[in-house]
């Protein structure tokens, strides 16, 4: 079945629903229902565009007929012409064949004679009129061609896009939880080449197949007329094309599900080596990389290709059976026109056919439209093909926005409270999954005008904490508090934009540095620079070639990991929010940076409610509170001073575990610090 | 204005904020978020040169191409019989007319066959040339109803959705069981071609020296790799095969309607090839408008799968930053912004097919002008006409397909370029072949090195400094000091722009990367795991890692205890960039990948920042341990890692302030060291 490379990948596939292609009729038509809201904005342009499509093919082949008609019968043979063409030549009578007072038609006959033809001269004057029309509308054609195509690209474009749009703001609001288990490959795959198969919905798998049932019913009637037999030969090779088209559907779904996971894979094998180019090199693995690269990228090229042999080796089933009609049909035919055998409809053929009986020119006749006929037959066994890959690549785009979100807004929630006096997490429990609890029992309060640290091991849930007053998730049991308010009744906006978070990985975007700080904000410059001041960053932003407007590399990647920090402390300022998050804000800062920004921050945070992950014990003992957190509970909360008068407490034994070996200063006898009175 | 669809908001408000003219889409220099590849006008030359280059990529399938070009001559043969038989069927059989060979008019090559039915009944003809078409329909697909095979999947409307297609196109003249032989053929061949660009793009993206790396964006590096390069065979192709069958096929046409149309008039074929130059002449100076708009097309297309790229990664951060809106903003902007410049594009292809149908109509204007005259005149008659107009648009169609082939490789060259451009991007290696160096017994020496940024920063400034094996050495200083710079010159990372780095007393520029860079270990200050197990993870920096060196690796950087509580331990896969890990845990994982390595040099940035208290001194303790017969670098800030290093480099400004012990360097009551302790505060 589906290539995977892992066990994580088949969980993941079991998961996804569009990768066991049980795609039935019904289910495909509610996918294409599911298409619909995103071309309805465009609804009225797509009516125009089809219903100009087809009035220009009407009047190209009404151009066609009557030119060829002009050209040969009257050109070249010297007819006269008849009056609406002399109308749209603008010619005289004497060009006109005569008696247009009665019906065309009879006047052509019963005139012959009267009609001596038109004159050398006149010829040439038709055909000089003729090449006027030819060019002004050939040009005309040219240019209402292009702006069709430029129309319909721009009409189709937009479906696309809205549809691309409505996938990244659905995958920007699915909880890190379901991000952290999928690729950001897979996403990428899924916006551009998925979401891509709406503009082919209408055209391809709804208007074409229709013409094509039109054009094949319309051949059937043809050749039935001229036999019921070929009727019956017709209906007999398309019991097993059926079949055969029957049998390899799921066949041809199971390979472009194949396909496409595969492209997916492949896009994200591409992305995690490119973001992580730097261990690449530092680890000797562009040998492996490559490896891996070229074994991910040829069992994509594989999956293309078993997706088109299966249906190339389709098509050629079904063609041996159409094309071993046709032959077969051909020569039972051959032996009708030999024996003169009268067509089905015989004299009342003539007026419809022409033929009553078999000869060279019904042959030929009944040939052509049984090859057509069968031709067509092809045709929509292979568009059968297509419109599969079509539907499992929509319904790829489609699993996106059929995911709840986990964080759901509640549909009245209340006003989020002002001003904000005091977050809690209360009886808090919470794992990323359920087997491994993160968060058990916790229970803490901090206030504003305070700095609450939290204290503990690596991975003991204190990042994981932040999250949950961020609502990037929600607790499995207990509640986050903003005053008295639960998190889940506010809007999450309202808790998002009233938190700062200055963030461990120091994540940076593309940009310049002052988008970065200024980052989904809004603020002015003088904002910024003020915002970069307190954060200790306006020196070597200042420093830099375009200060302010230097434009930072791939996420940052110019900076040194100390510059990086202070421009996302920077970035947690400038938001001005009643809660601050500052999580290792200095791990990567030089002691005297430290104290310049965590004495910046106390002046300027003094009646937020500060919340500090550290490891840091310089950091630490300018906490108000410190809150010591083991194994996804909190077991100490108090003062440094106090934490560290118990005998036997954990946090003592924890920050006695940083100063081992430490000479010249043991933790306890040194002076706490508060930073507020540093500055 | 915004729809529903199922209760979901359609937003169809972001798509149109940026002005757009139709005049400014054909201009030059539109800047995208390409740092290093800006854009460059392709000029005809360089249009030549790149097509040369692809057109070497035929080495890398010899079999394939050959077999290709030997299936589509093959074909060849069966058209210069099956036009006949429908000729027999109409006189022989249906109008029952007697087959003689003696006179017949025939080519040669029928001969054969006409002898054979020569006094066959009507019935008896009909029921060989059956046979005949039967044998063919199932070996070659002869009256199928096709010409031969192709399958797609539908595209959309950018390049990279129909890159697919592009990469895995297959086509043949041939049908039925030979035609699939002939059909995998094809895809394979146009699929290894692919592959063969492809693969060698990517190993040079990963061969990119560090500056280059840190300003190449992601989602660009992708979109050249996945979707620029599938262009290969559609360049390749349309440069040599299509256009040699095209034309031949042409010619035998011709060859066998000298048999019917002996007066063929020859100056109507050589009008109906003038064609073909008028197709270069009139597009020639469109051709560069085409090459800039492709390139715009695909630039604006890599600039939207960085937005997407971007947006992804960094998840986390949008969320928590609420940035959701302004990235999908950005986003769609983008995403808008390659659409129109798609569209751009194809009104430059509309150009193109309007001067190429332009030419075609009026030449064949003048030939019906010239030739209908001398019918009017009664020289020629209308049937005379019908025949030789016939003629010569069947020769201008061809004419006008290798036209098409014309504008294909045009089509083509942007994204070529695009990918040569990395390619010959400058490569560590290539600029390094050195010989080999022997496993560092002394350690590394830095003499008068400075380092500059390309963009004129000064890193390092004058650096003198011995690093011995079995010492652990820490470098020390305030933020933007050049520490991680200096470290960077030890694998060449970086190469000094002054001065020299000696490893065992051997310049490292004479040595080969390879055999330098086996014998270090960097661990980085991001934590950048791949989404894949904890074991993969290790493997990828030594491959032949036991399984005792790896669990040794992971205690020491204890990692155990947390592995020890995943649910798969170490085969537990991390999701999207080790996110399911808290950012120390994939710090510890980051070390423990270094240290698995088990080199003699041995890096670590800042590997303790997020580490607590007492994983911190555990890993030093091993640190200490592991310099015996090492040499350990440490980054650091905090004073109880640096404190225990045997040396300690103190950096300050891009130049050493001060060396020394921890002990030493604090004896000095002046010194810069000191002070930076004394500011720690502790």
């Amino acid at each position: 079945m589906t290539d995977t490379s892992s066990p994580h990948e088949i969980a993941r596939a079991l998961a996804d629903p569009t990768q066991a292609p049980d795609l039935g009729l019904a289910r495909m038509g509610r996918t294409a229902w599911k298409a619909l809201p995103f071309m309805r904005p465009m609804m009225w342009h797509i009516i125009v565009i089809l219903s100009l499509g087809f009035a220009m093919g009407a009047v190209v082949a009404f151009a066609t007929t009557l030119g060829l008609d002009l050209f040969t019968n009257k050109v070249l043979l010297g007819d006269r012409i008849q009056p609406m063409q002399a109308f749209l030549l603008g010619l005289d009578g004497s060009y006109v064949v005569e008696g247009v007072d009665t019906d065309g038609a009879t006047a052509a006959e019963a005139t012959d004679d009267a009609n001596a033809g038109l004159t050398d001269d006149q010829r040439r004057t038709v055909r000089a009129r003729m090449l006027v029309w030819f060019v002004a509308m050939g040009a005309f054609g040219l240019v209402l061609g292009t702006v069709l195509r430029y129309y319909g690209a721009w009409v189709w474009q937009n479906v696309n896009q809205y549809l691309r749009v409505t996938m990244i703001e659905r995958l920007e609001h699915l909880s890190l939880r379901f991000h952290s288990d999928s690729r950001s490959g897979d996403a990428i795959y899924r916006i551009i080449q998925d979401s891509a198969q709406i503009v082919n919905l209408l055209r391809e798998a709804i208007i074409n197949p229709i013409t094509m049932v039109y054009t094949l019913v319309i051949a059937l009637t043809f050749i039935a007329a001229f036999d019921a037999l070929l009727l019956l030969g017709v209906a007999l090779v398309a019991v097993p094309m059926l079949v055969l088209t029957v049998l390899f559907t799921p066949r041809i779904r199971r390979r472009s599900v194949a396909s496409r996971v595969a492209g997916s894979n492949l896009t994200s094998r591409l992305q995690e080596t490119f973001a992580a180019l730097k261990v690449v090199k530092a680890s000797r693995a562009e040998r492996l990389m490559l490896e891996r690269f070229d074994r991910d990228s040829k069992r994509a090229l594989d999956a293309a290709l078993l997706l088109r042999f299966e249906m190339v080796v389709l098509s050629t089933l079904v063609m041996f059976f159409g094309g071993g009609a046709v032959i077969a049909l051909e020569y039972v035919m051959a032996g009708w026109v030999v024996e003169a055998r009268p067509t089905l409809l015989g004299g009342w053929a003539a007026a419809l056919l022409g033929f009553t009986l078999w000869n060279l020119g019904a042959f030929q006749a009944a040939g052509e439209r049984l090859g057509a006929s069968l031709g067509t037959g092809y045709g929509m066994v292979r568009v059968w093909c297509m419109i599969q890959d079509l539907f499992i690549g929509l319904e790829r785009a489609f699993y996106f926005l059929d995911l709840e979100p986990e964080i759901v807004e509640r549909d009245s929630p209340v006003p989020y409270p002002r001003p904000v006096t005091s977050v809690t997490w209360q009886g808090v429990n919470f794992g990323y999954t359920p087997e491994q609890p993160v968060l058990k029992d916790v229970d803490l309060t901090a206030e504003a005008g305070e700095i609450t640290a939290i204290v503990g091991a690596t991975g003991s849930g204190k990042s994981t904490m932040m999250s949950l007053l961020l609502r990037l998730y929600d607790p499995d049991r207990g509640a986050v508090l903003v005053n008295d308010a639960d998190l889940r009744d506010v809007r999450i906006d309202d808790i998002r934009s009233n938190c700062a978070i200055a963030l461990q990985k120091n994540v940076l975007f593309t940009g310049k540095v002052a988008d970065n700080i200024g980052y989904a904000t809004g603020a002015s410059r003088l904002e910024i620079e003020e915002a970069a001041r307190i954060a200790c960053a306006d020196e070597f932003i200042r420093a830099m070639d375009s200060g302010f407007d230097t434009e930072l590399g791939e996420r940052g990647s110019k900076l040194s990991s100390g510059q990086r920090q202070r421009l996302t402390i920077a970035r947690a300022v400038i938001r001005d929010t009643p809660i601050l998050i500052l999580d290792e804000p200095t791990a990567s800062l030089d002691a005297e940076t430290e104290h310049r920004v965590l004495a910046n921050l106390g002046e300027w945070g003094a009646d937020k409610i500060v919340l500090l992950i550290t490891h840091r014990l310089s950091t630490i003992r300018g906490a108000d509170r410190i809150a010591f957190l083991e194994d996804g509970r909190v077991r100490e909360v108090g003062s440094h001073d106090e934490l560290m008068a118990r005998a036997d407490g954990r946090y003592r034994e924890f920050v006695q575990a940083e100063t081992v070996g430490d000479a010249t200063a043991s933790p306890s006898e040194a002076p706490s610090r508060d930073f507020r009175e540093d500055m | 204005m915004s729809e529903t669809a199922g209760g979901r908001d359609i937003d169809t408000t972001v798509d149109t904020t940026q002005r757009r003219t139709l005049i400014s889409g054909f201009k030059a220099g539109e800047r995208f978020d390409d740092r290093i590849d800006t854009g460059p006008e392709i000029s005809h030359a360089n249009a030549l040169v790149v097509v040369w280059r692809g057109l070497k990529l035929i080495a890398h399938v010899p079999g394939l191409f050959t077999a290709k070009f030997v299936f589509n001559s093959a074909m060849i043969v069966p058209g210069l019989f099956l036009a006949w038989f429908g000729k027999i069927i109409t006189d022989n059989v249906l109008l029952q007319g007697e087959i003689v060979a003696e006179g017949a008019r025939f080519p040669p090559h029928m001969m054969p066959l006409i002898r054979f039915l020569e006094g066959m009944g009507p019935m008896e003809v009909m029921l060989t040339l059956t046979t005949i078409y039967v044998v063919g329909l199932i070996l070659i697909g002869t009256r199928a109803g096709e010409g031969g095979h192709s399958a797609s999947t539908f595209g959309g409307s950018d390049p990279a959705s129909n890159a697919e297609n592009e990469l895995s196109e297959g086509w043949t003249n041939s049908g039925g069981l030979i035609g699939l032989i002939e059909y995998w053929l094809s895809v394979r061949l146009s699929q290894r071609l692919g592959n063969a660009l492809r693969t060698r793009l990517f190993a040079r993206l990963t061969h990119s020296p560090m500056t280059t790396i840190d300003e190449n964006r992601v989602g660009d590096s992708l979109y050249r790799v996945m979707y620029d390069s599938a262009i290969t065979w559609g360049m390749i192709g349309s440069a040599t095969m299509y256009p040699i069958f095209t034309v031949v096929g042409y010619v035998l046409t011709l060859y066998q309607l000298e048999y019917t149309y002996s007066d063929v008039a020859p100056e109507l074929i050589w009008i109906a090839w003038i064609m073909l130059p008028v197709v270069f002449v009139v597009t020639f100076p469109v051709a560069r408008l085409m090459r800039r708009t492709v390139h715009n097309a695909r630039a604006a297309g890599a600039a939207t799968t960085n937005s997407m790229e971007e947006t992804m990664a960094n998840i986390g951060a949008v969320q928590a930053l609420s940035g959701m809106r302004r990235e999908k903003e950005r986003f769609a902007e983008r995403s808008a912004h390659a659409f129109w410049r798609g569209r751009v594009n194809l009104l430059t292809y509309a150009l193109m097919e309007f001067l190429i149908n332009g030419a075609r109509a009026l030449v064949a204007l003048v030939i019906a002008v010239l030739v209908s005259d001398q019918v009017i005149d009664e020289v020629l008659t209308a049937g005379d006409f019908v025949a030789l107009f016939g003629l010569y648009m069947s020769i201008a169609g061809t004419a006008s397909a290798v036209g098409d082939l014309w504008i294909n490789i045009q089509d083509r060259i942007a994204p070529a370029r695009r990918v040569f451009f990395f390619i010959d991007h400058e490569s560590d290696e290539e600029r390094y072949r050195g010989g080999t160096l022997r496993p560092i017994r002394q350690g590394v020496r830095m003499e008068n090195v400075d380092y500059v940024y390309p963009d004129g920063r000064r890193a390092l400034h004058d650096i003198n400094v011995r690093l011995d094996i079995g010492e652990l050495v820490a470098f020390v200083g305030p933020t933007g000091a050049g520490k991680t710079s200096l470290a960077y010159l030890v694998p060449a990372f970086l190469r000094p722009t002054r001065g020299r780095v000696l490893a065992d007393g051997r310049n490292l520029e004479d040595v080969s990367l390879d055999s330098l860079r086996d014998q270090i270990a960097y661990v980085f200050q991001e934590h950048l795991l791949f989404s894949e197990s904890i074991r993969d993870n290790l493997l990828i920096a030594n491959p032949e890692a036991t399984e005792a060196q790896m669990t040794a690796a992971l205690e020491t950087a204890a990692c155990m205890e947390f592995i020890d509580d995943l649910p798969a331990g170490i085969d537990t896969v991390l999701g999207r960039s080790g996110d399911t890990l808290s950012v120390g845990q994939q710090q510890r994982l980051s070390i423990a990948r270094g240290l698995v390595r088990d080199t003699r040099l041995l890096i670590l940035d800042e590997p303790t920042a997020a580490l607590d208290p007492q994983t911190e001194n555990a890993l030093v303790q091993a640190l200490l341990r592991a310099r015996a017969d090492r040499l350990v670098v440490v980054i650091a800030h905090r004073l109880s890692t640096i404190r225990r290093a045997d040396r300690i480099v103190f950096l300050d400004g891009g130049r050493i302030a001060d060396i020394g012990s921890h002990d030493e360097l604090m004896a000095n009551p002046d010194g810069a060291y000191r002070r930076f302790v004394e500011l720690q505060g502790a």
